[in-house]
């Protein structure tokens, strides 16, 4: 077991009073907080912060570590507790916070009497987990069965395991993204003859490659030619369930929405829309025949794009 | 087939959570959270995209040791994060289809 230098992990002098420690605390929480720092390893490190806080903010449990401290401890040098030590400031686990209780070994052995594992307190429930869900578009319009697996963790013999479980649960019609779904009791399993904990699925809906998804509504695009978008034309469009038809009108402006009715997103009471807007595409090359064909209607047009600036 | 459930009630979340009543009380009084029925404290219900956000509120609270309006503050700036990088995923595909073809 190592040696945990609780002023090192928090930046402050041994002597520091414990206004400083205070305040050095609340600095390094806001800084790693796994809800306001979603990088990788900064859970850990706060982890780390909250254990070195945990001791130094008490008065008596600082006493004891210090104690320790001059006994030999060294940051990360091998440490065993003295013979016949016993922690009296002990720790019984404050209520509320997330990690309360996820302490290193070297905390347990100083403060939770030997360096056995941890008794969870008797019937404690099972821990909520929460696991992201991506859901297809074409998924979301009816109800839909899912596999899901996840790791969930499960103790055995004082010992954290993590083991894979896998369920099949039924994805209501009309889920948004974002949206949270709670699968009773398929959560971390409880101790004893308490409850499993919950999962919940996080949704999350898969970029389509044609649609894109505005609340209910669905946007496509419709890519035209120049000259369709000129002399109107009619244009198959894919929705989710299969496709249909649509005019498009003379005259026709890049950017224009056309709302096709009830094909868009499943909502509560229905289905949202679906938007079509037209995007005028040029041809990548021309031959000389259609460069002429483009020179006479540039002769002909008086239109001008630009006449908003005034030039 | 499991359960599947949108809400949550008062009393799972003082159970579960090991929350006190009043905690949770601070927390909709605040804003942080609303509860989708119950007219009365006992009967509130809560859908599980709140409870997310509650959850995390009652954390930054014992955790970084800040009062209910910071704490509210906070959550309430990382909802609009949330929103906006949904917001600007959205428009990162839009641009991407814009400029593909």
């Amino acid at each position: 077991m190592d040696f945990k230098d609780y002023y090192q992990v928090l930046g402050v002098q041994p002597d520091a009073d414990a206004k400083a420690i205070k305040t050095a605390y609340r600095k390094l929480a806001r800084k790693y907080h796994p809800d306001m720092n979603p990088d990788e390893g900064a859970e850990d490190k706060f982890k780390e912060v909250a254990e070195a806080y945990e001791v130094l903010k008490d008065a008596g449990r600082r006493a004891e570590y210090d104690e320790l401290r001059q006994h030999g401890g060294r940051s990360g040098s091998s440490f065993e507790p003295p013979p016949g030590w016993q922690g009296n400031a002990g720790f019984s686990g404050a209520g509320g916070g997330n990690f309360d209780g996820d302490f290193s070994d070297f905390f347990n052995s100083m403060f939770r009497g030997g360096g056995e594992p941890r008794q969870q307190r008797s019937g404690r429930r099972g821990q909520d987990a929460e696991i992201e869900m991506p859901v297809f578009l074409e998924e979301s319009v009816s109800e839909t069965s899912k596999l899901v697996e996840y790791l969930i963790p499960v103790i055995e013999n004082g010992q954290v395991k993590e083991v894979k479980k896998s369920l099949k649960v039924k994805i209501p019609a009309g889920v948004q993204d974002g949206e949270r779904i709670r699968l009773k009791g398929q959560g971390g399993s409880g101790q004893g003859e308490a409850a499993n904990g919950d999962l919940y699925l996080h949704i999350r809906l898969v970029p389509h490659p044609l649609f894109d998804v505005e609340g209910h509504n669905l946007v496509v695009n419709v890519p035209l030619a120049p000259w369709e978008a000129a002399l109107g034309t009619k244009v198959i469009v894919p929705t989710l369930s299969g496709k249909i038809h649509l005019t498009i009108a003379p005259n026709s402006q890049a950017g224009q929405r056309l709302r096709i009715k009830g094909k868009g997103l499943a909502t509560k009471t229905g289905r949202g829309d679906l938007f079509a807007v037209l995007k005028v595409v040029m041809p990548p090359s021309a031959n000389s025949k259609v460069t002429a064909l483009w020179q006479s209607l540039s002769d002909e047009s008086e239109f001008d794009p630009r006449a908003e600036w005034g030039n | 087939m499991t359960e599947l459930v949108l809400s949550i009630s008062l009393h799972e979340l003082c159970q579960y959570d090991e929350l006190s009543e009043q905690i949770i009380v601070e927390v909709v009084d605040h804003g942080i959270a609303q509860p989708v029925a119950g007219r009365n404290v006992v009967d509130w219900v809560f859908d599980t995209t709140s409870v997310h956000w509650l959850r995390k509120a009652v954390r930054l609270h014992s955790d970084l040791e800040i009062d209910w309006v910071a704490v509210a503050m906070v959550i309430d700036l990382l909802r609009r994060n949330e929103a906006l990088e949904q917001r600007n995923r959205h428009f990162e595909q839009q641009l991407k289809r814009f400029l593909d073809c």
